[in-house]
């Protein structure tokens, strides 16, 4: 519960929609990494630049910013791979939400593990939709451009209000509250999950293996 | 995808990104996590935590509790285990001769351990015995489950406990010494500083209330809406209340967090409930998940009566024992203490309040002796008192008289008989003033159905009381029982009630911010959920449906605002408060200005003419120490003089602790009105006492007694002030409901017709209109069709409508009128999106609440 969430809707082509769902998750992790940290004795620390590049999409009329971070890139990449793939699979014109999650990690006492609290959700919930023609997909082309740099423009504001972030970390807590693994760019913790909501609702067999879990579970 | 080099590009110059010199421009410090306690990821378990620590007083003491509850498992069930097997009874009623070999020609002397059976003949005796198997079997997986539980419990607490001593910075000696009120400013304090909660800056009393109190405000909601089933009417003993807690177990279980409950964690109802659009197919999944768990307990049924019966045996006979009368005395049943409670009331709170009513209310409970049972109690008393007492006469002559078998056995029956019969014959003294002792325990209590009002002296008004405050063998035997009965209630009257269940959570769900779903009675929002007949009309915008009945959220509204003086209502809600608070203190001046020529003679006068409410106002200012003791002398406990003593003390050091502002805070400015016709010292002491809650925290540098004593005695004062304006707005509403057709029944009509449930008092009753729980008491396929008066479904999470939604920031699920009773047919297609990640509001971000 203790976490803010954020809520961005986008109708998108199918075609579109790992272009889209780059612009948006770049431009929030665009704004939530910082610098690597470099720390020196004292408990100090000076933080290394970013590099930041233009981004120029295909099937949108629409350039965006991110990070010039390739290692980052990818794994967003991949995530969005999997998320189109598991879309299209779903034959019909799918809905579907990808989120994006940052969280900190805690350490606990010693029965339990490590917990990751999340302080900030994003989610982006996509509808396909189809087109019948080279003409709607032109307007479509232009529309989601628009649609989209608004978008970015909710999120830069969001970003901006002041709201909680994790504090700063020491040295030894560096990694409970950034993503270090990165060697050129150092992002907050993030999880990229993300659900195909099926068009008929929740089938018969979704519904038996729920009632059968939930028996067990007594 | 084009790659463009722009002229964003990396420095490639070096390796380690930082141009060289940068070392020595820009250096940051890290704040690091110094606190513990900042972004804590389940707010409702920690406060919740916080609460019964607090509540347990400190760490130690619960550890102990805890550590010996499950000592006493182990006793209860080795010592039962024990009992039936190892135990050769022959020998204990000497019908077997013990055959001690060494001596055979002295007399022999019994000693227990001859009784029991030797270790190898009791150990084959419990192995051959499949059931006793069985059941420590059980008992051993439910004696670990417990431990499990205790020691996660502990680690838990043990983080609470460095919470206390180090954020908090209160000493777990220290803690029985602060009243809840102080730990909750302090966390409030210290939000600022750790942000525990990172949705708001800074937190509010609600919010913790909240939090601690959420399942219990549905469940005082559903109590006061009749949704649950507990009310039944049975052929031969009329109405009847079965509440027991086996039963409230499982309607936990089942709503809040059993496997596939209504919500799907602590803070969030699940998505699907939140919408209307298939709620046909919810109440049905809810009625298979209710037959299920009602199977589970009819499977269950045999080990928890067994246990229940074992535990009963075990704690209640060594009391019966030791005081027979404890059986006749009565407690607060718990319907009665879901009746009772207010929104928003913890439950120390609420005991406090019962306690004081609880003399109140026994003697009221006893004014009603039958005539009959009386002589028939007198008779026998003296019957059984005079073999008693030539039987003692005998025994004291001559010891032996004891060892004649069964004489003890006679000696003991015959005392419980004459404790029984005694308690059947009223005492000499007293005097029979119903009336006025119900106003006494309306004034702790602080609901009351209004026809008791003028009806105090009759037995139905009596046997509905008893509902409320039953006697303590009842209790037992229904928890006897208890097993037996839920699976059958579940089964065949919960499931029934399903859909109304779902457009229950449906309707009556808000989302606050930086709290989550909770209950919008429990919003205490005159608005939304007034009842016009208390006091809220023209401000209300409730339809019946969703007006709290019995003024609940009137009163619930000012105990909140009472019990803690720093919170900061909604507008409405102030306006509200000052309003009434207002008409209680002109009342309370009227009534001075005559107070001075009749000061003597109006205490009797205003008791017969209390149909005005100003007359009541006078009723508690009359005579010397005016309010306390009209509340006290009837119960005839001294408690309240004492603190009435000693307020000159209290005034002495309130002085000293706050300066001599007159803060427009309402306690301060209320009481120091009321405080004119006493004795002076009170009125400086309760005139300072609403500046020093303000001050309260801020003062918290002078001496710890100091603080504490403030506390104290502003607590005390806050109940009398919440007597005070109970009353009033019960005496209030009785002259309102007298001028229009009676808009209230006591028991209302639950909405289906079932045989079981819809009692009505009299036939009179049936007659009046009422403002029933549901606006169709009719029958249940009536649901279906369109008659409710439709005014549009408003999806949950939206933002409610312009003027409803202006007002304050945090959203809500605004009035949705009878909702549930409609299909809602236009869900749009991205409300079908589940999200689930925890998303707790589906808006997007550019109207993101702010708080």
């Amino acid at each position: 519960m203790n976490c803010r969430s954020q809520v961005l809707e986008v109708s998108v082509e199918g075609r579109q929609v790992d272009e889209a769902m780059l612009a948006l998750l770049h431009t929030i992790l665009l704004h939530r990494s910082t610098g690597k940290f470099h720390y020196k004795k004292e408990g100090t620390y000076s933080i290394g630049t970013v590099g930041i590049q233009d981004i120029d999409c295909d099937f949108i009329d629409f350039t965006f910013v991110r990070l010039s971070s390739d290692e980052l890139d990818r794994a967003i990449r991949k995530a969005v791979g999997e998320f189109k793939d598991a879309l299209r699979s779903s034959g019909n014109d799918g809905a579907g939400q990808i989120s994006l999650e940052f969280y900190q990690k805690k350490k606990s006492r010693w029965p339990f593990s490590d917990e990751c609290i999340p302080w900030e959700v994003w989610s982006i919930k996509v509808n396909v939709v189809n087109l019948a023609n080279e003409q709607e997909r032109q307007i479509c082309r232009e529309k989601v451009g628009e649609k989209l740099g608004e978008k970015v423009i909710n999120i830069v504001e969001v970003i901006n209000r002041h709201e909680y972030l994790p504090k700063m970390p020491t040295q030894s807590e560096v990694d409970n509250v950034f993503d270090t693994s990165l060697k050129d760019v150092q992002p907050y913790l993030y999880k990229i999950s993300f659900q195909i909501t099926d068009s008929l609702g929740t089938s018969v067999s979704t519904t038996m293996r729920r009632l059968i879990k939930d028996t067990l579970a007594l | 995808m084009a790659h463009f080099d722009t002229e964003y590009q990396r420095l490639e110059v070096s390796y380690n990104d930082s141009p060289p010199g940068e070392e020595d421009m820009l250096v940051h410090v890290p704040e690091g996590s110094k606190s513990l306690w900042h972004h804590i990821e389940n707010l409702d378990l920690f406060f919740q935590r916080v609460y019964n620590l607090h509540q347990k007083n400190g760490f130690t003491c619960m550890l102990l509790g805890e550590i010996f509850e499950l000592v006493q498992l182990v006793f209860v069930v080795a010592f039962t285990v024990f009992l039936a097997n190892c135990v050769d009874y022959d020998i204990l009623f000497a019908n077997k001769m013990v055959n001690h070999t060494h001596h055979l020609h002295e007399s022999i002397k019994v000693t227990l351990p001859d009784a029991f059976l030797p270790a190898n003949v009791c150990s084959a005796r419990i192995r051959n015995n499949v059931v006793v198997i069985f059941i420590m079997v059980i008992a051993g997986v439910f004696w670990l489950h417990r431990l499990i539980k205790f020691i996660y419990n502990i680690c838990c607490y043990w983080e609470i406990r460095s919470f206390y001593i180090n954020a908090l910075k209160i000493s777990m000696a220290d803690l029985p010494y602060f009243t809840w009120q102080e730990v909750q400013a302090r966390i409030i304090e210290i939000q600022k500083e750790h942000q525990m909660c990172i949705h708001k800056k800074e937190l509010t009393e609600l919010d913790i209330y909240h939090r601690i109190l959420r399942f219990k405000n549905y469940m005082v909601a559903m109590v006061n809406k009749s949704l649950l089933p507990i009310r039944y009417r049975l052929p031969m003993l009329g109405d009847v209340i079965f509440y027991t807690r086996g039963l409230k177990y499982n309607f936990e279980l089942i709503f809040f967090w059993g496997p596939g409950s209504l919500f799907e964690n602590e803070w969030s109802l699940k998505p699907e409930y939140k919408r209307g659009g298939n709620r046909l197919e919810l109440a049905d999944k809810l009625s298979a998940r209710i037959l299920w768990i009602g199977i589970a307990n009819f499977l269950l049924c045999p080990i928890i009566l067994i246990w229940q019966i074992l535990y009963a045996f075990f704690s209640y006979t060594e009391v019966i024992k030791r005081e027979p009368g404890s059986l006749g005395a009565r407690c607060w049943s718990l319907y009665g203490r879901c009746y009772l409670r207010h929104f928003n009331e913890l439950d120390h709170e609420l005991m406090s309040r019962l306690s004081k009513g609880y003399k109140a209310s026994s003697k009221y409970m006893n004014c009603f002796m039958s005539p009959l049972l009386t002589v028939v109690a007198k008779n026998v008393a003296f019957f059984a008192g005079s073999i008693l007492a030539v039987l003692i006469s005998l025994t004291i002559y001559d010891e032996d008289v004891l060892a004649v078998e069964h004489v003890l056995t006679t000696i003991t029956l015959l005392g419980v008989c004459i404790t029984i019969c005694r308690s059947f014959i009223p005492d000499k003294h007293m005097v029979f003033c119903p009336e006025q002792l119900l106003k006494v325990i309306l004034a702790h209590i602080h609901y009351m159905p209004d026809h008791w009002q003028g009806n105090a002296h009759r037995y139905e008004t009596r046997d509905e009381f008893s509902q409320l405050f039953q006697y303590k063998a009842v209790f037992i035997l229904e928890e006897l029982l208890s097993p037996v009965i839920t699976p059958f209630i579940l089964i065949f009257c919960l499931r029934r009630k399903s859909l109304e269940i779902i457009d229950f959570f449906r309707n009556f769900t808000v989302e606050v911010v930086g709290v989550g779903d909770t209950c919008s009675f429990a919003q205490m929002d005159v608005r939304q959920h007034g009842h016009p007949a208390w006091m809220s009309a023209g401000k209300t915008e409730a339809s019946i449906y969703q007006q709290a009945e019995d003024g609940k959220t009137e009163l619930s509204l000012m105990h909140f605002a009472i019990t803690n003086p720093r919170w900061q209502p909604p507008r409405e809600s102030t306006h509200f408060i000052s309003q009434l608070k207002e008409k209680v203190q002109r009342e309370a001046a009227n009534c001075q200005q005559g107070m001075a020529e009749k000061h003597l003679f109006s205490s009797i006068q205003s008791i017969q003419s209390e149909s005005e409410p100003h007359s009541l106002i006078a009723n508690l200012l009359v005579g010397p120490p005016s309010l306390t003791s009209f509340q006290y002398a009837q119960e005839g406990h001294g408690a309240h003089h004492s603190s009435h003593i000693g307020s000159s003390d209290v005034a002495s050091a309130l002085r000293s602790l706050s300066p001599l502002s007159t803060s427009q805070h309402l306690r301060g400015s209320f009481s120091s009105t009321l405080a004119k016709g006493e004795g002076t010292p009170l009125i400086t002491a309760r005139g300072l006492a609403g500046s020093t809650t303000d001050t309260r925290t801020a003062s918290s540098g002078s001496s710890a007694w100091e603080g504490q004593l403030t506390s104290m005695v502003l607590s005390e004062y806050a109940s009398n002030e919440m007597s005070i304006h109970a009353v009033y707005m019960h005496e209030l509403h009785k002259q309102q409901v007298r001028t229009e057709p009676a808009r209230h029944v006591w028991h209302r009509q639950d909405s289906d017709d079932s045989s079981e449930s819809a009692p009505e008092d009299s036939e009179a009753n049936r007659t009046l209109p009422r403002s029933a729980t549901f606006p169709f008491p009719g029958a249940l396929s009536r649901q279906e069709g369109s008659t409710a008066p439709m005014v549009g479904q408003r999806r949950y999470g939206c933002t409610p409508d312009g003027a409803s939604g202006t007002s304050r920031p945090g959203s809500r699920m605004s009035r949705l009128p009878m909702g549930g009773w409609t299909e809602d047919v236009q869900a749009g297609r991205h409300h079908d999106t589940v999200p689930e990640e925890g998303s707790d509001d589906e808006q997007p971000p550019q109207i993101h609440k702010i708080t």
